[in-house]
């Protein structure tokens, strides 16, 4: 046998409101109210039919379909603030039990690479929001990105993880196949890697004119799946779940595929759906897999240049992190949550200036006009927090 | 190929970026098959261009007011005609070429006596004077001449372009580095605007230097899209930072405006933002350099704002203070109202200075790893110098992404352009 294991990462950001220099606010109100507009917009163009195409599936196949998602924690709280009726939608999906919900940092940060203490409060603070929504304890790991290096293994493992997703970047594989579960290094816990070329055939590729082989059925894409037999215990399908509405539309017919996929990867007997627990559970590791640098499952690089390659992301990452012992020692929930989804990847993200000048992808997901648009208005956030800290914490002290 | 073209100023003696431009193309365009024959109204002498004939304007004899050569017969010469015009009477005689039919063009003529008149540059209150004249020298001097294609850049040569593109059948390009709209915004002459109707509807083929200004072509004068073309302007490496010792002693950062001091180019928004930039950064001078006849109101308003000290106005600056003034400048500002193209700001990023310029723009087509804002937004400017001078890294940044865009911004990338539009039309 052979499972195809969908993941799908589900996260929006808290962005930024536009904050000039020249403002002197004493709260801690920095987050656009485009945010609400923009998730209500995403919710029902992806989130909310693309869960009803999946659950009618799981009522279809029962037995058979199975996906897993990974929510981000700011993506919950504004599911809860701006659109609980796709909270409840997701909550249906995983009261089936054959929908899996991975963990991950609540903030969708990268504090996994610059700050392991600050990792592990956000990782727990995940964990416990999804047992609160869902019921259910994460057991698989999935972080920011797909970031990943062996350390970042260890962690997941010191922490509790059976298992851990990651890129199969080609320069790490080498030889081998992504379609194997393997092993973090030294330890008891599992690493299941992107197959990026079948992910992004769908993510990517599906609607693209000039590709050779659009249009992409469900048919087709499932034989290339039954390709795979022999050779392969897993297929893992991992892609942002915005694909479906979002980043395809409606009418480039990805919905249809979505509903039809199973019935052509199922014709074949050997093929089944599982979620990432069940996939580590029903086949072995077949050898440890060392990822000895930094990858993610961003750009033809597979690295983290989209976040730190240049040297204002550079500068915003060292600030964030440098105030963190004063942050903590205000005990103040909000300074601290506010200082937390300021460090969300995206606000790094915006700031990516390689190949900027060709208005690629990177600007396709931005607010801002510019990198140096999204850096200078961090920055002016930043300021205006650090005034708003270091106010607290005098007065503190003069009590 | 045989070119001729008809400009209105060359370097080093220029009033703004036109006879930068002007340069900068020849010197890619020229060789090769392509002969350019480039008439100014006026030399000065220190002029440079072993790559094309230059031609002075006063060195061509002035017409008679009888018309010799056969296809000159055909020309009507009005019978109005005075031996002094004022302006007014000279451009309502260029507002009648619109409705002229073929082959019945009035040609302004100016008696063999007229003398230069005064003043060394050619802008100013007898600017129309200057057209006209040159208009005759002009078309006297080339309407026999071969020539495959006649090249007229900006408004001022539109009339003698015009006439001799009519009287010899050769396909006219105009060349649109500035409109009389981005010069005075809602003050604009409409008797220059009727000037750059008459050039773009004549043209074979417009040349606007930026999309920013096809647009405003397209939209202002209705002219259809497939007729202009955009060539944007380039830049030759020349002296680089390397080439200047720094002359700062301290860490004060200085803010840069270079640039005619007129309406066009904002100086006012940039004096207005200087006050708010110091209210969050201290250390810091701002340096308007250029002349115009806001100047003196623009001094003024420092003054009333209280941000006199902060502020260098060292006046009309060429050659290398020019570069030393890049050099040393830690952000080169341009909040123009309306910038065709906007050299400066290339030249500026040239010397490895990061540019804030406005949207309003057509160099920020080109140099998109730039700050960027719209000009009348004056506290959205002081905030980006203000951030600008806070973090080098930002400021480095802006440099080095800038230096790989400007590898791709070259004259000779325009020549080729040029040439191809050329080659277009000599079919």
């Amino acid at each position: 046998m052979s499972s195809v294991c969908f993941y799908f990462q589900v996260h929006q950001p808290f962005r930024l409101k536009k904050f000039s220099v020249f403002n002197q606010q004493n709260d801690l109100d920095y987050f656009s109210p485009e945010n609400e507009v923009i998730l209500k917009k995403v919710a029902e163009k992806c989130y909310l039919p693309t869960n009803q195409v999946l659950y009618d599936l799981i009522q279809k196949y029962p037995d058979k379909f199975r996906v897993s998602f990974s929510l981000s924690g700011v993506a919950l709280e504004q599911f809860e603030k701006y659109s609980p009726q796709t909270l409840d939608s997701f909550k249906r999906l995983v009261a089936t039990g054959n929908v899996e919900i991975l963990g991950e940092t609540y903030y969708h940060s990268l504090a996994a690479v610059y700050d392991k203490d600050e990792f592990y409060a956000q990782v727990k603070k995940h964990s416990d929001c999804v047992k609160k929504h869902f019921g259910v304890t994460p057991q698989v790991f999935r972080n920011t990105e797909l970031i990943y290096q062996d350390y970042i293994g260890q962690m997941v493992s010191d922490l509790g993880f059976k298992a851990i997703v990651a890129e199969g970047a080609d320069d790490i594989l080498d030889w081998r196949s992504p379609n194997f579960i393997y092993q973090v290094p030294g330890r008891d816990c599992s690493l299941m890697l992107k197959n990026y070329r079948l992910s992004d055939d769908i993510a990517f590729r599906f609607s693209n004119q000039g590709w050779k082989e659009f249009p992409l059925t469900a048919e087709k894409f499932a034989s290339w799946v039954h390709q795979i037999s022999g050779g392969g215990d897993v297929l893992n399908l991992f892609m942002d779940y915005e694909t479906f509405g979002e980043h395809q539309w409606s009418n480039t017919g990805i919905f249809d595929f979505l509903w039809h996929l199973p019935e052509f990867v199922l014709r074949h007997p050997d093929w089944e759906f599982a979620t990432l627990s069940e996939a580590i559970a029903k086949y072995p590791r077949v050898s440890e897999m060392h990822f000895n640098r930094l990858t993610s499952w961003a750009d033809l690089e597979r690295d983290l240049t989209a976040w730190n390659g240049n040297q204002i992301q550079q500068k915003s990452i060292r600030q964030i992190y440098e105030i963190k012992d004063l942050v903590l020692k205000s005990e103040s929930n909000s300074l601290i949550d506010t200082w937390r989804k300021i460090q969300t990847s995206d606000h790094y993200y915006y700031m990516c200036t390689k190949w900027f000048a060709d208005g690629d992808v990177h600007a396709y997901f931005s607010p801002y006009e510019s990198p140096y648009d999204a850096f200078i208005n961090f920055q002016n956030v930043l300021a205006n927090f650090s005034q708003v800290l270091a106010k607290q914490l005098k007065e503190e002290y003069r009590i | 190929m045989k070119v001729l073209m008809l400009g209105w100023e060359y370097p080093p003696q220029i009033a703004g970026g036109l006879g930068m431009a002007c340069e900068g193309l020849t010197r890619a365009l020229a060789g090769k098959d392509l002969d350019i024959t480039f008439v100014v109204p006026q030399l000065y002498g220190q002029e440079q261009a072993t790559h094309m004939n230059l031609v002075d304007s006063y060195t061509l004899p002035a017409s008679q007011e009888r018309i010799v050569g056969q296809k000159l017969e055909r020309v009507y010469v009005p019978a109005n005609l005075k031996p002094y015009w004022s302006n007014h009477d000279y451009l309502t005689s260029l507002s009648a070429f619109d409705s002229i039919q073929e082959y019945n063009l009035s040609i302004p003529v100016a008696p063999a006596a007229l003398n230069r008149p005064p003043g060394k540059v050619h802008y100013g209150w007898n600017l129309m004077e200057e057209v006209r004249f040159y208009a005759d020298r002009v078309i006297h001097a080339f309407a026999e001449k071969e020539f495959d294609i006649i090249h007229a850049h900006d408004w001022m040569t539109f009339p003698a372009a015009v006439a001799l593109a009519k009287l010899t059948g050769r396909p006219l390009i105009v060349h649109v580095h500035s409109l009389e709209s981005d010069r005075s915004g809602f003050g604009s002459n409409q008797e220059i605007e009727a000037v750059e109707r008459l050039g773009f509807n004549w043209a074979s083929k417009i040349i606007a230097v930026s999309h920013y200004t096809k647009n405003k072509i397209k939209k202002f004068f209705g002219i259809q899209d497939d007729k202009i073309g955009v060539v944007h302007n380039g830049i030759y490496g020349r002296r680089t930072k390397e080439h200047y010792i720094s002359q700062k002693t301290n860490d004060q950062k200085i803010v840069l405006f270079l640039g005619r001091v007129t309406y066009q180019k904002g100086p006012e928004y940039f004096v207005r933002a200087a006050q708010k930039v110091i209210t969050e950064y201290h250390n810091v001078r701002f340096v308007l350099a250029g002349s115009g006849d806001q100047l003196d109101s623009v001094k003024q308003l420092a003054n009333d704002l209280g941000v006199k000290d902060y502020f260098n106005f060292p006046g009309f600056i060429r050659g290398e203070q020019i570069e030393a003034n890049y050099n040393n400048a830690d952000l080169y500002v341009m909040p123009s109202v309306s910038e065709p193209f906007g050299l400066t700001a290339l030249e500026a990023a040239n010397f490895s200075t990061p540019i804030l310029i406005s949207k309003q723009s057509g160099v920020s087509e080109v140099i998109n790893n730039s700050l960027k804002f719209d000009y009348w937004d004056i506290d959205r400017l002081a905030d980006l110098i203000v951030n600008a001078l806070k973090h080098d890294e930002l400021r480095q940044e802006l440099v080095t992404m800038a230096g790989q865009e400007l590898k791709s911004v070259r004259w000779d990338v325009a020549a080729k352009k040029t040439r191809e539009i050329y080659q277009e039309l000599g079919k």
